[in-house]
């Protein structure tokens, strides 16, 4: 950072009760989400809240399946363009894919690493093809009627 | 639709609604709950056989608290984008389609669901039609 | 500190031309956002116009009280007869066509002084918070595509325009292009009845460029005001209002070099006017916590470096096998041996009599 009049504590502090990416809800007990792509688990937290801290992960869907995995540029916290990204194909395997993350993301922010994984699986898993779903079993009368039809 | 997560069993305490005092006896006293007031009521004063009022013992475990009988708890969403929000979180929360959006808005989100193996509540309304 | 941060200066093309700029000390400034809000409801306050209803409303019935005793209640009724006017209550906040409860004035207090000294505190701070990246994707800017922020952009760069298209494809250069298209596409009718009365749409609020009225003349000004959500403003005259809407702080600002160039002379030029100081140099907790200073005067923490746990749950050892041996080692034999599963052989032997009278004693 090149002042020393801001710090990711203080934007943390400035921005926690409302920001542009904060989802609120009043049911489920006044739950909050963010939808800020360098947040790996979509929770508003500060742990979690990539537009604030110094380091952080994004993990998103690339556009022809696969991951695409993204990082700030330590240091250039004033550089929103500055960023570092890996894209992992949909060929690739899920083994080495998480591998691959896991070994970008361990040297980076370590504790993030397993959210990042997580992340990266459930993206995988939602680019699979969804089964269409059975066809209901007639029932009651219905079910005799067809019966009776056939 | 992935189940809810493993949780403790769900208890309510009551299972019937709490009553306003007296609106058993009059049309124009609606059964929506209001504490009593009054000097001398005997519901505010506990007597024994009156109605029971809301307190906070009866409130539920604080791991099941807001949780559906799928142990999923609701999550209002009015787009796609909502329902990607709960992209890490299908085990713990479950869409429900706000009432305004259309029916062809709600397809869309239903189809995003099922990717993300996000349970949605209420998948039926407005896109089925009776035969 | 011992070297100013710099910011490097844009050219027209959007790459940095390399050439840099001392950032001006404004930028400095603690980042206040309750003094920021506070400031901004007063001078928000300023541009109101006065309204009110009729002064005559709900007054034109020479309603008198009837008074007691012909039970109905004592508010002033209308006099006469022949219509169904006649006998109706007037006057009253509570009654059909009466006034309005404590009706409006044109003479209410709609404007709010605020002191120099507190406007000029909260736009430094303003601009203090608009060189912070994370405040201004807080705010909801789209600057993903900005190469820095705060972002310069050289002067020569605004030579020509004049024109919007421009304008509109110099901003798209420098990397603002994404904001403007989202201000554009914002617009939305308003709810309720603001859309009569001269504030029909709502949108979202682009990049404002701040220039400097000497060097880059006002040409520019018709080249941005055709742009939805594009401002411009002087460097000399910048406005709370702009630099931080809504109370939130994060404008996105872009400054052609010589605005921030005129910046530290713009401050400097304010009598009796010193830019705040932060309370705490270095905002960063964690650098001052890990600061050696500070470790320096920490005492060694107590205890191990595993803290045993309290209210811990009770375990039953009849249930738990874990706990059953640490309570009896033993168990562990007697199970293996399945001692519990022997039988004795033949029948128990009687206890003999002496036992029973020793008992007795």
């Amino acid at each position: 950072m090149s002042l020393s009049n801001v710090s990711a504590d203080l934007i943390w502090e400035i921005t926690r009760s409302h920001n542009s990416f904060l989802v609120k809800r009043k049911s489920g007990g006044g739950v909050q989400f963010s939808r800020d792509p360098l947040n790996l688990t979509n929770k508003h937290s500060r742990k979690y809240a990539g537009f604030v801290n110094d380091k952080a992960v994004g993990v998103v869907p690339g556009e022809k399946g696969g991951v695409v995995v993204t990082t700030k540029k330590a240091g250039s916290i004033n550089k929103p363009a500055a960023r570092y990204t890996v894209a992992f194909g949909a060929n690739k395997t899920a083994r080495k894919t998480y591998k691959a993350i896991a070994r970008q993301v361990a040297g980076y922010r370590s504790d993030l690493l397993k959210a990042a994984v997580a992340r990266a699986s459930a993206i995988r898993r939602s680019q699979r093809a969804v089964k269409p779903e059975p066809a209901q079993k007639l029932r009651g009368n219905a079910a005799k009627k067809a019966a009776a039809s056939a | 639709m992935v189940a809810a997560k493993k949780h403790v069993p769900i208890v309510k305490k009551r299972s019937k609604g709490f009553m306003r005092h007296q609106s058993d006896r009059f049309m124009r006293v609606d059964s929506a709950w209001r504490k009593p007031k009054g000097i001398d009521n005997r519901v505010r004063r506990r007597f024994r056989g009156t109605l029971a009022m809301p307190s906070i013992g009866y409130g539920s475990n604080k791991k099941t608290r807001h949780m559906m009988p799928s142990g999923h708890k609701a999550f209002l969403v009015s787009n796609v984008k909502d329902v990607e929000l709960l992209l890490m979180h299908n085990k713990t929360y479950a869409a429900e389609i706000a009432h305004n959006v259309s029916s062809r808005k709600r397809i869309e989100i239903i189809a995003r669901a099922k990717q993300l193996s996000v349970k949605v509540t209420n998948a039926k309304a407005k896109v089925t039609t009776e035969v | 500190m011992a070297s100013r941060p710099t910011v490097t200066i844009i050219g027209a093309d959007g790459k940095a031309t390399g050439t840099t700029e001392v950032l001006p000390k404004v930028f400095g400034a603690p980042i206040r956002p309750d003094i920021v809000k506070h400031v901004h409801t007063g001078m928000a306050k300023n541009k109101r116009q006065p309204y009110s209803v009729s002064e005559k409303a709900g007054h034109q019935t020479s309603a008198e009280s009837w008074g007691t005793g012909r039970a109905v209640a004592r508010i002033p009724r209308v006099s006469g007869g022949g219509t169904h006017r006649a006998g109706q209550a007037a006057f009253g906040n509570m009654c059909r066509s009466g006034r309005m409860f404590a009706p409006t004035k044109i003479w209410r207090k709609w404007h709010v002084k605020v002191n120099q000294g507190q406007k000029r505190f909260a736009t430094a701070s303003a601009l203090a918070a608009s060189a912070a990246a994370p405040l201004l994707m807080a705010r909801g800017h789209q600057v993903s595509t900005v190469p820095e922020v705060p972002l310069v952009v050289d002067s020569a760069a605004f030579s020509g325009v004049n024109k919007t298209a421009n304008a509109l494809a110099l901003l798209k250069a420098v990397g603002a292009g994404a904001d403007v298209q989202k201000a554009k596409a914002s617009k939305k009718l308003r709810a309720g009845k603001g859309k009569l009365r001269d504030r029909r749409h709502r949108q979202r609020r682009g990049p404002l460029v701040v220039y400097s009225a000497e060097t880059d003349g006002k040409d520019l000004i018709k080249g941005f005001r055709n742009i939805p959500g594009v401002e411009t403003s002087p460097v000399d005259a910048l406005n709370l209002l702009q630099l931080a809407p809504g109370g939130h702080l994060g404008r996105f600002i872009v400054w052609t070099s010589a605005a921030i160039k005129e910046l530290d002379a713009v401050y400097e030029s304010k009598k009796g006017f010193q830019l705040p100081a932060n309370v705490v140099a270095q905002a960063d907790l964690t650098r001052l916590i890990n600061s050696s200073e500070i470790q320096s005067v920490l005492r060694t923490p107590k205890g191990d470096a595993k803290t045993k746990r309290s209210n811990v749950q009770k375990k039953n050892p009849l249930r738990n096998k874990q706990v059953l041996l640490r309570l009896n080692p033993y168990a562990a034999t007697f199970a293996k041996e399945k001692l519990g599963e022997i039988k004795e052989e033949g029948k128990p032997q009687r206890v003999p009599a002496t036992f029973k009278t020793l008992l007795q004693e």
